[in-house]
C-alpha cells in the first residue's frame, strides 16, 4: 500500500516529461503543421504500441550492441588497466596517450572505424565497444593508483606480491571506480550504437531512423526517438542500480 | 504535538513569567535529536533559564552537556522539541530578521571566499544597509587583526579567524550576542586581552550576552551570572551569581574571594564530569 | 606509480606516450596494417599543409567552434538558471532532478527530427550542443548547491538573510567550483553535441567534413577533420581546467 502510494508519488514528480508532451502537441498545432513536418504526440505513440513488433527487432539489436559493447569495452578495459598499472614506467607513458585518445568525439571515432573495420555490423560493435574501453581503462587506473602507500607497505612486509595487492586492495579501490565508469558509459554506449547505426548499419534502431527519416514516415522516425529514449534511460537505470548493487558489495 | 502545548501551558503555570525586562526567556526547554533509525539522544532535559536586558550570563559544563545547544534554541537555529523559548517577548527567529542578532559559531563558519573585510562587512550587506566602513575598521582593529583586512580565513589562524568571526558577530550592536567558546584557540594572554576588549564593549554597549565557554576564570571576569550545566541530557546544576565590582582587573582576579569561586565551580565541573563518566 | 608521482618523471613519461602514440600511428599507417583506411600520419600532415586542406579545415573548424561555444553559453545559463530556480522553489526539486536524468540518458540522435523543423539545420548543431551541456551543467550545479556547510548556512540565518541573499551571498559563491568542474566536462560535450547536430545535414561544419570524407574515401581528409575535432575537445578541456584550478583555489 505505502509502496504504491510512493510510486505515485514519484510518477507525481514525472510532470517535466508530461509537460513536454503538451508543448510538443501545442508547437505542432499551433504552427499548424502537417504530419510530414512534425507529427502530433498522440499518433507517435500509438505507433510504438500498435507497431511495436515492428520495432522489436531493431530495439533488441541496439540493445544487444550496447550491452555487449557496455560490457566487452568495461572487461577489455579493466585488464587492460591493471596490466599497466602493474608497470610504474607503462602506466606513466600510457595514461596520457589514453586521455588524449579519450578525447577523440564519437562523431570522429565512428566514420574512421566504419572505413578501418569495413562498413557494417562489425563496425558498429568496434565503435561501441571502444568507446566504453577508454572511460573503464581511465577510471580503473586511478582507482588503483588511489591505493594507499600504506596497502602497499602492509601487504609489503607480510611479504605478499603485486597479485595479492590487486587482489585484496584493487578490488576495495578499483570496482567502485570501474562501475562509475559502467554508468557514466551506458547512456554512451546507446548513443553510439545509434550513431554507428545510423551512419552505416542496416540493423538498430539508428538505421530505422535513417530509413523512416528517407521514406518520411515522421510518425516512425519521432517513434523511433521516443523508443531509443526510452531504451537509453532504462539502461542507464540499469547501471545505475547495478552500482549501488557492486558497491554495497565491495566496501 | 498536544504534549508540547500541555507543557507549555503547565510551564507557564508553575514557573514565574517572564518579566518585563526579560532578554531571554527559556522555560522547560528539552530537545532530543533524532540519530535516524528510530534513535534518539536526548541533549537537553528541562531547562530554565531568564536573562535579564543588558546581563552577560556565562555558560560552563562537560563538553557534549548541550551548551551550544541551548545557543542554538536563542538564536533561533534549532526548536525546543518541548517547552518554549521567548526572545524579547518574541518567537527567537524575529529577532534575526529584525538584524538584531550577533553570533560568534564554535567554528568560526567564515565565509572561505571572502576577506577579512568583507566577512565583517556581512551583516550589513543582509541586513540591506550600506556598509559602514568606519565601523568596519573599528572592529578590525578591535579585534587585532589591522594588517590582515585582505587576508582570506584560509590564510589567518585559528585564534585570529575566531577573532575575526567576533568583529562580525558585533558588526550591528546586536540586541543579542551569542558567543559560542570565541576564545577557545586562543593563547593565554590573549585570551585576557579580548576579554577585557569585550568587557569594555559590553560594558559601553549592553549588550545582552550569553558566553559559552570552558574557562572559569573567564566565565568570572566577564559574566553577571554563571550557569553551570551537567552533561546528558544537559540540565542546569547551579547559577551562580558574580557581583565583583567592574572592570575586573587584577585586583579582582587576584582576590581570595574570586579564587574561592573559581574554587567552588571548578569542583562542580569536577563533581559534573564525574557523574557523566 | 611512485616514479610517476614526481612532476617532472610524469611530464617525461607523458611526452613519451604522446610520442609513442605519434610513432605507432605512423607505422601502422606505413606499412598499411590497418589496410588503407589508415593513411600514414605524415599524409595527414601534408593534407592539413596544403592551402587548400588548412583553409577547408579552418573554414569548418570554425563553425563547428562558433556552435559549440553558442550551445555551451546557452546550455550553461539555462542550467544554471534552473539549479537555481529549483533551489530556490524546493516544490521543483524532484521533477526537475528525474527530468535530468532522462535527459541524460537521452540519446541527442533522437532529437534530430524535431530540431531540424524547429532550429532548422543551420542551428540544430548549436541546440544539439546546448542540451548536452545543460544536463551536465545542472546536475554539477545542483551538488554544489546542495553541499554548503550548515555552519554556513547557519550564519545566513542569524543575520536574518532573505532566500536570494542566501542564494547571492553563500550558495552561488560555494557552487563556482563545482560551476567549473561541469565546465570541465562541458566543454567536450559541447564539440561532440555540435559535430552530431552536423551529422545530419548541416551545411557547414567538421561533422559534416567527417561524413562526407568518409563516404567519398577522402582519408588523409577524413583524418585530419578528427584531429582538429579532437585538438578542439581536449584545448576547450585544457583551458577550463586552468580555470577550474583558479575556481578552486579562489572559492574552495
Ligand atoms: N544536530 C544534532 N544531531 C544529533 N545530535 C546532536 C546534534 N547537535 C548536538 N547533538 C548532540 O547533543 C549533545 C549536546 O551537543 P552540544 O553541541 O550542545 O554540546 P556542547 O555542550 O556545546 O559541547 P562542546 O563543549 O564540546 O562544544 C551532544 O551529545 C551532541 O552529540
Ligand atoms: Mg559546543
Amino acid at each position: 500500500m505505502t509502496r504504491a502510494l510512493s510510486f505515485l508519488r514519484g510518477l507525481v514528480h514525472l510532470w517535466p516529461v508530461v509537460l513536454v508532451f503538451v508543448a510538443w502537441d501545442a508547437w505542432v498545432v499551433l504552427n499548424g503543421y502537417t504530419s510530414t513536418v512534425a507529427p502530433r504526440p498522440f499518433p507517435v505513440v500509438t505507433d510504438v504500441v500498435i507497431g511495436f513488433g515492428e520495432y522489436l527487432p531493431y530495439i533488441s539489436y541496439t540493445l544487444g550492441v550496447a550491452l555487449v559493447g557496455l560490457l566487452g569495452g568495461t572487461l577489455v578495459g579493466f585488464a587492460a588497466a591493471v596490466v599497466v598499472w602493474s608497470s610504474a614506467a607503462l602506466a606513466g607513458v600510457v595514461t596520457p596517450a589514453a586521455l588524449i585518445i579519450r578525447s577523440v568525439p564519437i562523431t570522429a571515432l565512428i566514420p574512421i572505424i566504419a572505413r578501418i573495420v569495413g562498413y557494417g555490423d562489425p563496425a558498429v560493435l568496434t565503435s561501441t565497444v571502444l568507446i566504453c574501453f577508454f572511460p573503464a581503462f581511465v577510471f580503473t587506473l586511478s582507482g588503483l593508483a588511489a591505493i594507499p602507500a600504506s596497502g602497499h607497505d602492509l601487504f609489503r612486509v607480510l611479504g605478499g606480491n603485486k597479485l595479492q595487492v590487486l587482489a585484496r586492495l584493487g578490488v576495495l579501490y578499483a570496482v567502485p571506480n570501474l562501475m562509475v565508469s559502467v554508468r557514466i558509459t551506458a547512456p554512451t554506449a546507446v548513443l553510439a550504437a545509434m550513431l554507428a547505426e545510423f551512419l552505416m548499419g542496416a540493423h538498430g534502431l539508428g538505421a530505422l531512423f535513417s530509413e523512416s527519416r528517407s521514406y518520411m514516415d515522421m510518425e516512425r522516425a519521432w517513434g523511433v526517438a521516443l523508443v531509443a529514449t526510452t531504451v537509453s534511460v532504462f539502461v542507464f537505470l540499469g547501471a545505475r542500480a547495478l552500482e549501488n548493487r557492486v558497491v554495497a558489495r565491495v566496501t | 504535538m498536544s504534549t508540547s502545548t500541555i507543557r507549555t501551558a503547565q510551564a507557564e503555570v508553575d514557573r514565574p513569567a517572564a518579566r518585563p525586562g526579560a532578554a531571554v526567556t527559556i522555560r522547560g526547554a528539552e530537545k532530543v535529536f533524532s540519530l535516524g533509525r528510530g534513535r534518539t539522544l536526548q541533549a537537553l532535559a528541562e531547562v530554565d533559564l531568564e536573562i535579564a536586558e543588558g546581563e552577560f550570563v556565562a555558560i560552563i559544563g562537560p563538553s557534549g552537556c548541550g551548551k551550544s545547544t541551548v545557543l542554538r534554541l536563542a538564536a533561533g537555529l534549532d526548536t525546543p522539541t518541548n517547552g518554549a523559548i521567548e526572545v524579547f517577548g518574541d518567537d527567537p527567529h524575529r529577532l534575526a530578521k529584525q538584524h538584531r542578532l550577533g553570533v560568534a559559531f564554535q567554528e568560526h563558519a567564515l565565509l572561505p571566499w571572502a576577506s577579512v573585510r568583507a566577512n565583517i562587512a556581512l551583516p550589513f550587506q543582509v541586513a540591506g544597509r550600506r556598509v559602514d566602513k568606519a565601523r568596519v575598521d573599528e572592529l578590525i582593529q578591535l579585534v587585532g587583526l589591522v594588517g590582515f583586512e585582505d587576508a582570506r580565513p584560509k590564510q589567518l589562524s585559528g585564534g585570529m579567524r575566531q577573532r575575526a568571526s567576533i568583529a562580525r558577530a558585533l558588526a550591528l550592536s546586536p540586541d543579542l550576542l551569542l558567543l559560542d567558546e570565541p576564545f577557545g584557540a586562543l593563547d593565554a594572554v590573549t585570551r585576557r586581552r579580548m576579554n577585557a576588549e569585550l568587557a569594555r564593549i559590553w560594558g559601553e554597549e549592553k549588550i545582552t550576552t550569553i558566553l559559552v565557554t570552558h574557562d572559569v576564570d573567564e566565565a568570572l571576569i566577564l559574566a553577571d551570572r554563571v550557569v553551570v550545566m551537567t552533561g546528558r541530557p544537559g540540565r542546569i546544576r547551579k547559577i551562580a551569581k558574580v557581583d565583583f565590582p567592574r572592570p575586573r582587573g587584577f585586583e579582582t582576579t587576584r582576590s581570595p574571594e574570586f579564587h574561592d569561586l573559581v574554587d567552588e565551580l571548578t569542583a562542580l565541573l569536577d563533581q559534573v564530569e564525574g557523574v557523566d563518566d | 606509480m611512485t616514479a610517476a608521482a614526481r612532476p617532472g618523471t610524469a611530464a617525461l613519461f607523458g611526452i613519451g606516450g604522446a610520442l609513442l602514440v605519434v610513432v605507432a600511428a605512423q607505422l601502422v599507417g606505413q606499412f598499411q596494417l590497418a589496410g588503407r583506411a589508415w593513411p600514414p600520419l605524415t599524409d595527414v600532415l601534408a593534407y592539413v599543409t596544403t592551402p587548400a586542406g588548412s583553409g577547408l579545415l579552418l573554414r569548418n573548424g570554425l563553425v563547428t567552434l562558433t556552435a559549440a561555444a553558442q550551445g555551451l553559453l546557452l546550455g550553461v545559463v539555462v542550467a544554471v538558471f534552473g539549479a537555481a530556480l529549483a533551489l530556490v522553489v524546493p516544490m521543483l526539486r524532484p521533477g526537475f532532478e528525474r527530468f535530468a536524468a532522462i535527459l541524460n540518458a537521452f540519446p541527442t540522435i533522437a532529437l534530430a527530427p524535431l530540431l531540424i523543423t524547429t532550429a532548422g539545420r543551420e542551428d540544430t548543431p548549436m541546440v544539439i550542443a546546448a542540451l548536452s551541456v545543460g544536463f551536465v551543467m545542472f546536475v554539477t550545479m545542483t551538488s554544489g548547491f546542495a553541499n554548503v556547510p550548515a555552519a554556513h548556512s547557519d550564519v545566513l540565518t542569524v543575520l536574518g538573510s532573505s532566500r536570494v541573499q542566501r542564494l547571492v551571498r553563500l550558495e552561488l559563491p560555494r557552487a563556482v567550483p563545482s560551476f567549473f568542474d561541469g565546465l570541465t566536462l562541458s566543454a567536450p560535450a559541447a564539440i561532440l553535441g555540435a559535430t552530431i547536430g552536423e551529422w545530419f545535414g548541416a551545411p557547414k561544419g567538421l561533422g559534416l567534413l567527417l561524413v562526407s570524407a568518409m563516404q567519398n574515401y577522402q582519408m588523409p581528409l577524413l583524418w585530419s577533420a578528427a584531429l582538429v575535432a579532437t585538438a578542439l575537445s581536449l584545448a576547450a578541456y585544457i583551458v577550463f581546467v586552468q580555470f577550474q584550478r583558479i575556481a578552486v583555489r579562489r572559492f574552495g
